[in-house]
């Protein structure tokens, strides 16, 4: 029974069970990083539809890419190191920036212009450019304009929800997604760079779809170049670009919404399951707690449970208990009213034994029926004995409780019974020990006097000739304790509570005068729980013997 | 003119046994076993003493009914009850029925007709005031050995035979303590210790309603009861 056993409470384990659904979160992000796929793959598609449709307004038209050269700006292709390595050439080829931004022109990149600012939408950039990396016109931007703030609670909850999630669910996000910035740094001031791949792609007449970051990595772009066709050549190309932020904010949103939910269903399931764990951890403690009051240290049944009426489980143990305690208390009473109803059955047949022995004694008698006579006799001596101690109990058992209470002095009376004691026990030495001054006590002084004959009488009965028996009054706090103590053999480990019990007796089969009823503890524990008290027999701490002792409290009487 | 006695007691062997023996004294013995047939005969002929079982048969109470419809036909005659019953509560509930002593069946025939016999002594004597008087005087305390009557203080104490014994073993000298044992020799009786200390306190209150400040009886812890003369100034 070494093994180290983790104890956890109803209400521990409800908690641990609960923290499967922790992994509802966790489905919750998987689920919205596939929305996110696909809301990205969308948003390709739509630019690519976007850069078709432009390119499709500009097929064809040879005019628009034939006016003459405009101071214009143009475009930085940004290549890998391999890259440049091996088409350095074309990277050479692109002069420097102009000096001029804007989309002005006139002629083919004018209409251009038009044609795109028609097209163009808020969020998204549109370059047109000729083979030469020319840009021919442009229109929009990659930044949102920022949003006016939607949301002017209008409640005072509200504004504290808002609140709440501001200070506290948004630091949380943060941690696990990435929010979109619109504080993103775009190429510097004039100088645009296009992605090498795209624009080569699209030159040589492939619609080339691709993302990356900007340069300072805070948010990602992604851009569609699609190729203008004049005849069957490529003219020019038109690249359209746009931040993945919309996605983003849209995923975050998602997120959000979902984390919120699941937060507030996981917070009240969790309240929900420790009330329940409480409840049910109270029930179970309640029960557990009436147990263990209905049965004292000794075994007895002190009261029976009144047994729950509800019609769970717990209410079914609450019930079997409370049927097991009663008829334990059944059968414990039954044991206590033996003696009682035997002393009460056998008083009849000895009256008529007796009144028959008297009547042949007062006959005339030859001397060898004398012989028999007097064994008649002492057998029914003996067995009144018995019936007289059996009635002792009896007697006790249905006027204890009855008697006045008065206040006396306790060490006056253990005194004197001592004294008494030395006359009728000589062959002991009786010790007495008293605590100095009186010991005033509130109770029945005949009661405690005849429970004092029965703890000498049985540490006598245990004791070898010579050996001393100590009586000792020991003042406590709340309590007195009376204890006698003998030098005997010692109490077996399996009697300890019983030995209080009616008819319990340790005694061995030795043959001895006086009957062995086990009633003398017994008296002795009535006695005591008479005055609210306890009785309790264990060894000596040398080994040598027994000590039983009384507590009595001072506060005996109601 | 022999005495006539009555037995009411629903146990034929005991019965018989009580019977026989009685009429070995010299009584007259009319035995009853139930009480109907008992109140009967009482209607037509009064018995001089009764001897009358508690339970008898199915009738659980049955001889207290009978003791107080005896009281009512005479109240002077002798009425002793002799049960197998020993609570307190039942010697008490006997006693207040008017009868004059309660007896347990444990009782052996020899100290039964020593208090039979002074019993007829006592209703004897009270018949005739005019007796010579045998007395024991203990200050307030006067007992008259004759009668088996108490007096305190010149009030008459309704003692019962085995109460006014018990009084009489401890005062005749006073401040010996006199243990259990003498006590239920003298009282001629045999019961258990317990029943030694409940009928020295019924003792005790019988004084005390005549004389409040009643302390005369001494309780020696594990010795027994003595009489205390100095508390009698």
């Amino acid at each position: 029974m070494s093994k180290v056993r983790i104890a956890l409470g109803i209400r521990a384990q409800l908690l641990l069970v609960l923290t499967v659904f922790l992994a509802i979160p966790w489905l919750g992000y998987e689920y919205v990083r596939e929305l996110e796929r696909f809301l990205r793959d969308a948003q390709e598609k739509t630019l690519a539809g976007t850069a078709q449709a432009v390119a499709t307004a500009l097929h064809d038209r040879p005019r628009l890419f034939d006016a003459p050269a405009a101071p214009r700006e143009s475009l930085v292709v940004e290549r890998s190191q391999e890259a440049m390595a091996a088409d350095s050439t074309a990277a050479a080829s692109a002069p420097p920036a102009g000096s001029a931004g804007g989309s002005g022109g006139t002629g083919g990149s004018a209409e251009i212009a038009q044609i795109v600012q028609g097209l163009s939408r808020t969020t998204a950039r549109i370059f047109v450019i000729d083979r030469e990396l020319n840009v021919l016109a442009r229109a929009g931007s990659l930044k949102r304009p920022s949003l006016p703030d939607a949301q002017a609670a209008a409640s005072g909850a509200a504004r504290v929800w808002q609140w709440l999630e501001r200070e506290t669910l948004h630091p949380l996000y943060a941690l696990v997604l990435k929010q979109p910035s619109e504080d993103f740094g775009e190429e510097q001031a004039g100088r645009v760079a296009l992605p090498a791949r795209e624009v080569d792609g699209a030159l040589s007449g492939i619609l080339t779809v691709d993302r990356r970051p900007t340069p300072d990595g805070k948010a990602v772009i992604v851009s569609a170049a699609h190729p203008i066709w004049v005849g069957d050549q490529v003219k020019g190309a038109v690249i359209v670009e746009e931040t993945t932020n919309a996605v983003l904010a849209e995923r975050n949103r998602a997120f959000e919404r979902l984390f919120s939910i699941v937060l507030a269903a996981l917070l009240l399931g969790s309240v929900a399951l420790t009330l329940y764990a409480a409840r049910l951890s109270a029930r179970i403690r309640r029960l557990r707690d009436e147990a263990e009051a209905a049965i004292d240290a000794q075994g007895r049944v002190r009261g029976v449970l009144a047994g729950s009426n509800a019609g769970d489980e717990i209410g079914d143990l609450s019930r079997s208990f409370s049927s097991v305690l009663s008829r334990l208390a059944q059968y414990a009473s039954y044991r206590e009213q033996m003696a009682s109803r035997l002393s009460h059955e056998l008083r009849t047949p000895i009256a008529v034994v007796r009144s028959s022995l008297d009547n042949l004694k007062l006959s005339p008698l030859p001397d060898d029926a004398r012989v028999y006579m007097e064994r008649a006799q002492q057998g029914l001596n003996r067995l009144t004995h018995i019936l007289t101690r059996m009635t002792e109990a009896t007697r006790l058992e249905q006027s204890v409780g009855e008697d006045e209470r008065e206040r006396f002095d306790l060490g006056r009376v253990l005194t004197g019974c001592v004294d008494g004691y030395r006359v009728a026990y000589p062959q002991h030495t009786l010790k007495l020990e008293l605590p100095s001054g009186e010991v005033i006590f509130n109770g029945a002084p005949e009661m405690i006097a005849q429970m004092l004959d029965k703890l000498v009488a049985n540490a006598v009965e245990f004791s070898a000739a010579g050996t001393p028996i100590v009586v000792r009054l020991e003042r406590g706090d709340t309590e007195l304790c009376l204890s006698v103590e003998n030098e005997g053999p010692l109490l077996p480990d399996t009697m300890g509570g019983r030995l209080f019990d009616s008819m319990v007796s340790v005694r061995g089969d030795q043959a001895s005068d006086a009957p062995h009823l086990g009633l003398g503890l017994y008296i002795v524990r009535l006695i005591a729980e008479a005055h609210r008290g306890r009785a309790m027999a264990q060894n000596r701490d040398d080994g040598r013997g027994v000590v039983v002792s009384v507590a009595l409290p001072y506060a005996a009487v109601s | 003119m022999s005495r006539r006695i009555a037995i009411v007691e629903d146990e034929p062997v005991i019965r018989a046994n009580y019977a026989d023996v009685l009429k070995k004294q010299g009584y007259e013995v009319a035995a009853y076993a139930a009480r109907n047939e008992a109140l009967g005969a009482f209607r037509t002929r009064l018995p001089d003493l009764a001897l009358i079982d508690i339970g008898l048969a199915d009738d659980i109470d049955g001889g207290f009914a009978l003791c107080r419809e005896l009281r009512a036909l005479s109240a002077n005659l002798p009425i002793i009850f002799l049960s197998a019953r020993d609570s307190d509560f039942d010697i008490v509930a006997g006693l207040r029925l008017g009868a004059d002593d309660y007896l347990t069946k444990d009782v052996s025939l020899p100290h039964l007709i020593a208090r039979i016999a002074a019993l007829f002594r006592r209703s004897d004597l009270l018949a005739a005031p005019q007796a010579v008087e045998e007395t024991i005087e203990r200050g307030k305390l006067k007992l008259d050995l004759k009668r088996l009557a108490a007096q305190w203080d010149g009030q008459r104490v309704d003692l019962t035979l085995t109460e006014f014994w018990m009084v009489h073993t401890l005062a005749r000298f006073p401040g010996h303590v006199k243990d259990r044992d003498s006590l239920m020799r003298d009282a001629k009786i045999v019961v258990d210790d317990a029943t030694i200390t409940s009928h020295i306190k019924r003792i005790r209150r019988k004084f005390l309603v005549l004389d409040p400040a009643f302390d005369c009886i001494d309780t020696v812890y594990g010795m027994g009861y003595r009489w205390n003369a100095e508390a009698e100034q």
